[in-house]
Protein backbone atom coordinates (compact mmCIF):
# COMPACT_ATOMS: atom_id res chain seq x y z
CA UNK A 1 0.00 0.00 0.00
CA UNK A 2 0.75 3.53 -0.49
CA UNK A 3 2.39 5.67 2.56
CA UNK A 4 1.27 8.89 2.86
CA UNK A 5 4.36 11.34 1.63
CA UNK A 6 4.13 14.87 2.97
CA UNK A 7 6.30 17.02 0.88
CA UNK A 8 7.73 20.19 2.26
CA UNK A 9 8.90 22.03 -0.56
CA UNK A 10 11.28 24.58 0.07
CA UNK A 11 12.54 27.72 -2.05
CA UNK A 12 13.66 27.93 -5.11
CA UNK A 13 17.28 25.74 -5.57
CA UNK A 14 16.42 23.91 -2.25
CA UNK A 15 16.24 20.11 -2.76
CA UNK A 16 12.64 19.28 -1.04
CA UNK A 17 12.39 17.35 2.01
CA UNK A 18 10.52 14.48 2.15
CA UNK A 19 9.01 13.01 5.60
CA UNK A 20 7.64 10.11 5.72
CA UNK A 21 4.11 8.81 7.57
CA UNK A 22 3.84 5.36 8.98
CA UNK A 23 0.43 4.26 8.99
CA UNK A 24 0.54 2.54 11.37
CA UNK A 25 2.33 5.21 13.43
CA UNK A 26 -0.80 5.42 16.12
CA UNK A 27 -0.52 1.87 16.96
CA UNK A 28 2.99 2.02 17.41
CA UNK A 29 2.53 4.99 19.85
CA UNK A 30 0.04 2.94 22.15
CA UNK A 31 2.64 -0.14 21.79
CA UNK A 32 5.28 2.76 23.61
CA UNK A 33 2.76 3.98 25.64
CA UNK A 34 2.03 0.60 27.74
CA UNK A 35 4.90 -0.92 26.80
CA UNK A 36 6.46 -1.36 30.36
CA UNK A 37 2.71 -2.44 31.52
CA UNK A 38 2.96 -5.05 29.08
CA UNK A 39 6.10 -6.20 29.47
CA UNK A 40 5.74 -7.25 33.05
CA UNK A 41 2.07 -8.75 32.55
CA UNK A 42 2.51 -10.70 29.13
CA UNK A 43 6.12 -10.74 28.68
CA UNK A 44 6.74 -12.82 24.90
CA UNK A 45 3.11 -13.00 24.16
CA UNK A 46 1.59 -10.72 20.68
CA UNK A 47 -0.39 -7.74 21.26
CA UNK A 48 -3.00 -6.72 19.06
CA UNK A 49 -3.61 -2.98 18.56
CA UNK A 50 -6.09 -0.46 16.37
CA UNK A 51 -5.49 3.26 17.02
CA UNK A 52 -5.23 3.91 20.82
CA UNK A 53 -6.81 0.77 22.06
CA UNK A 54 -5.56 -2.40 22.69
CA UNK A 55 -7.30 -5.04 21.88
CA UNK A 56 -5.86 -7.68 23.54
CA UNK A 57 -3.01 -10.34 24.27
CA UNK A 58 -2.59 -13.35 22.96
CA UNK A 59 -0.19 -16.91 22.33
CA UNK A 60 0.85 -16.67 19.18
CA UNK A 61 1.22 -13.95 16.25
CA UNK A 62 -1.69 -15.84 14.08
CA UNK A 63 -4.15 -15.77 16.65
CA UNK A 64 -3.80 -11.94 17.11
CA UNK A 65 -3.82 -11.42 13.29
CA UNK A 66 -6.82 -13.27 12.92
CA UNK A 67 -8.81 -11.42 15.46
CA UNK A 68 -7.66 -8.40 14.36
CA UNK A 69 -8.51 -9.39 10.26
CA UNK A 70 -12.47 -10.32 11.95
CA UNK A 71 -12.72 -7.16 13.82
CA UNK A 72 -11.13 -5.01 11.35
CA UNK A 73 -11.07 -6.49 8.32
CA UNK A 74 -8.61 -5.16 5.77
CA UNK A 75 -7.04 -1.83 7.28
CA UNK A 76 -3.90 -1.41 9.46
CA UNK A 77 -4.04 -2.94 12.57
CA UNK A 78 -0.64 -3.57 14.20
CA UNK A 79 0.06 -7.04 16.29
CA UNK A 80 3.47 -7.22 18.04
CA UNK A 81 5.65 -9.59 20.06
CA UNK A 82 5.61 -7.61 24.03
CA UNK A 83 9.48 -8.03 24.08
CA UNK A 84 12.57 -5.82 25.64
CA UNK A 85 14.50 -5.50 22.72
CA UNK A 86 12.78 -5.73 19.40
CA UNK A 87 14.47 -8.54 17.22
CA UNK A 88 15.45 -7.57 13.75
CA UNK A 89 15.75 -10.20 10.53
CA UNK A 90 18.35 -10.49 9.07
CA UNK A 91 19.88 -10.92 4.99
CA UNK A 92 22.41 -11.95 3.54
CA UNK A 93 21.53 -11.24 0.01
CA UNK A 94 22.30 -7.91 -1.63
CA UNK A 95 19.50 -8.42 -3.67
CA UNK A 96 17.18 -5.75 -1.33
CA UNK A 97 18.09 -2.01 -2.32
CA UNK A 98 17.51 0.07 0.73
CA UNK A 99 16.50 3.86 0.19
CA UNK A 100 13.59 3.54 2.75
CA UNK A 101 10.98 0.98 3.39
CA UNK A 102 8.29 2.96 4.78
CA UNK A 103 6.77 3.51 1.04
CA UNK B 1 4.05 -34.24 3.07
CA UNK B 2 3.83 -32.96 -0.43
CA UNK B 3 7.03 -31.92 -2.20
CA UNK B 4 8.26 -30.29 -5.65
CA UNK B 5 11.26 -30.97 -7.90
CA UNK B 6 12.15 -28.13 -9.61
CA UNK B 7 15.10 -28.80 -12.46
CA UNK B 8 16.87 -25.55 -13.66
CA UNK B 9 18.88 -24.64 -16.41
CA UNK B 10 21.99 -23.21 -14.46
CA UNK B 11 21.06 -23.93 -10.31
CA UNK B 12 24.77 -22.50 -9.55
CA UNK B 13 24.18 -19.17 -11.30
CA UNK B 14 20.24 -18.37 -10.81
CA UNK B 15 19.67 -20.50 -7.73
CA UNK B 16 16.76 -22.76 -6.11
CA UNK B 17 14.13 -20.17 -8.10
CA UNK B 18 9.92 -21.03 -7.73
CA UNK B 19 7.06 -19.88 -9.49
CA UNK B 20 4.69 -19.32 -6.63
CA UNK B 21 1.00 -17.24 -6.51
CA UNK B 22 0.62 -14.64 -3.65
CA UNK B 23 -3.23 -14.68 -2.40
CA UNK B 24 -4.75 -12.50 0.27
CA UNK B 25 -4.96 -14.75 3.60
CA UNK B 26 -7.72 -17.73 4.21
CA UNK B 27 -9.24 -14.92 7.11
CA UNK B 28 -9.25 -11.98 4.60
CA UNK B 29 -11.19 -14.03 1.77
CA UNK B 30 -13.92 -15.30 4.53
CA UNK B 31 -14.50 -12.09 5.34
CA UNK B 32 -14.34 -10.99 1.91
CA UNK B 33 -17.08 -13.56 1.02
CA UNK B 34 -19.34 -12.39 3.77
CA UNK B 35 -18.76 -8.56 3.05
CA UNK B 36 -19.72 -9.91 -1.21
CA UNK B 37 -16.69 -8.08 -1.85
CA UNK B 38 -14.92 -9.20 -4.97
CA UNK B 39 -11.61 -11.14 -4.18
CA UNK B 40 -8.14 -9.45 -5.45
CA UNK B 41 -6.05 -12.23 -8.68
CA UNK B 42 -3.75 -14.20 -7.31
CA UNK B 43 -0.28 -12.16 -8.00
CA UNK B 44 2.16 -14.69 -9.75
CA UNK B 45 6.13 -13.85 -9.42
CA UNK B 46 8.97 -15.91 -8.81
CA UNK B 47 11.01 -16.76 -5.82
CA UNK B 48 14.57 -17.17 -4.25
CA UNK B 49 14.72 -19.94 -1.59
CA UNK B 50 17.22 -18.21 0.39
CA UNK B 51 18.58 -19.87 3.19
CA UNK B 52 20.55 -17.03 4.09
CA UNK B 53 17.06 -14.76 4.89
CA UNK B 54 15.74 -14.82 8.16
CA UNK B 55 12.52 -14.27 7.11
CA UNK B 56 10.52 -13.94 3.67
CA UNK B 57 10.59 -10.74 2.25
CA UNK B 58 8.74 -9.49 -1.08
CA UNK B 59 8.44 -6.51 -3.08
CA UNK B 60 6.21 -4.26 -2.08
CA UNK B 61 4.47 -3.89 -5.27
CA UNK B 62 2.75 -7.23 -4.59
CA UNK B 63 0.77 -6.51 -1.51
CA UNK B 64 -0.18 -3.52 -2.56
CA UNK B 65 -1.59 -5.22 -5.80
CA UNK B 66 -3.52 -7.21 -3.57
CA UNK B 67 -4.65 -4.03 -2.28
CA UNK B 68 -3.52 -5.05 1.42
CA UNK B 69 -2.82 -3.07 4.64
CA UNK B 70 0.02 -3.71 7.14
CA UNK B 71 -0.27 -5.42 10.30
CA UNK B 72 2.90 -4.66 11.52
CA UNK B 73 6.60 -3.34 11.34
CA UNK B 74 10.18 -4.88 11.45
CA UNK B 75 13.23 -3.46 11.67
CA UNK B 76 15.97 -5.48 8.52
CA UNK B 77 19.45 -5.59 8.39
CA UNK B 78 21.62 -6.37 4.94
CA UNK B 79 24.95 -6.54 4.03
CA UNK B 80 24.64 -2.69 2.72
CA UNK B 81 22.36 -1.34 5.82
CA UNK B 82 21.20 -1.92 9.32
CA UNK B 83 17.86 -1.84 11.23
CA UNK B 84 15.51 -0.44 8.62
CA UNK B 85 11.93 -0.11 9.20
CA UNK B 86 9.87 -2.23 7.09
CA UNK B 87 6.10 -2.61 6.53
CA UNK B 88 4.59 -6.36 7.50
CA UNK B 89 2.09 -8.28 5.74
CA UNK B 90 -0.39 -11.01 6.54
CA UNK B 91 -0.59 -13.15 3.56
CA UNK B 92 -0.93 -16.60 1.63
CA UNK B 93 2.00 -18.40 -0.64
CA UNK B 94 0.66 -21.35 -3.12
CA UNK B 95 3.66 -23.15 -4.63
CA UNK B 96 1.09 -24.51 -7.69
CA UNK B 97 2.42 -27.49 -8.38
CA UNK B 98 1.72 -29.08 -5.43
CA UNK B 99 -0.77 -26.80 -4.07
CA UNK B 100 1.86 -26.36 -0.95
CA UNK B 101 0.53 -23.85 0.69
CA UNK B 102 2.29 -21.48 3.28
CA UNK B 103 0.01 -18.37 5.33
CA UNK B 104 2.43 -16.04 7.17
CA UNK B 105 3.59 -12.64 7.96
CA UNK B 106 5.88 -11.55 4.60
CA UNK B 107 8.16 -8.21 4.86
CA UNK B 108 8.07 -5.76 1.96
CA UNK B 109 11.17 -4.27 0.82
CA UNK B 110 12.55 -2.70 -2.06
CA UNK B 111 13.87 -6.20 -4.11
CA UNK B 112 16.69 -4.98 -6.78
CA UNK B 113 16.76 -8.66 -9.19
CA UNK B 114 14.37 -7.60 -12.26
CA UNK B 115 13.66 -11.69 -12.08
CA UNK B 116 13.33 -12.23 -8.22
CA UNK B 117 10.30 -10.56 -6.62
CA UNK B 118 10.51 -12.56 -3.05
CA UNK B 119 13.00 -14.06 -0.97
CA UNK B 120 11.74 -17.07 1.21
CA UNK B 121 13.71 -17.08 4.17
CA UNK B 122 14.20 -19.58 7.11
CA UNK B 123 10.36 -18.99 8.65
CA UNK B 124 9.27 -20.64 5.68
CA UNK B 125 12.06 -23.11 5.60
CA UNK B 126 11.71 -24.31 9.51
CA UNK B 127 8.29 -25.82 7.82
CA UNK B 128 9.46 -27.76 5.29
CA UNK B 129 12.65 -29.51 3.55
CA UNK B 130 15.38 -28.28 0.87
CA UNK B 131 16.98 -30.57 -0.99
CA UNK B 132 19.83 -28.94 -3.11
CA UNK B 133 21.23 -31.88 -5.78
CA UNK B 134 24.18 -29.50 -7.61
CA UNK B 135 25.54 -32.04 -9.89
CA UNK B 136 21.94 -32.80 -11.38
CA UNK B 137 20.80 -28.98 -11.54
CA UNK B 138 17.67 -29.70 -9.33
CA UNK B 139 16.34 -29.36 -5.97
CA UNK B 140 13.37 -30.33 -3.88
CA UNK B 141 11.35 -28.44 -1.61
CA UNK B 142 8.36 -29.52 0.60
CA UNK B 143 6.35 -28.06 3.13
CA UNK B 144 3.96 -29.50 5.92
Amino acid sequence: MKMKIQKRKKFKGRKSKLIMVNVLSKEIETYEKNKQRLLKESFGKFVLIKGEEIINVFDTSSDAIKVGIDKFGNTPFLVKQILEIEPTQNFTSNLIRISTCLQ
Amino acid sequence: MPSVTIPSEDLEKEGPIIEVHFLISLELEKKYLEEKKPLPEPVIIKALIDTGASACVLKKEIPEKLGLTPIGTTKICTPSTKDHECYQYFMRMVIPVQQLVYEGIFISAPLDGQEINCLIGRDVLKNGILIYIGYTNQFTFSLL
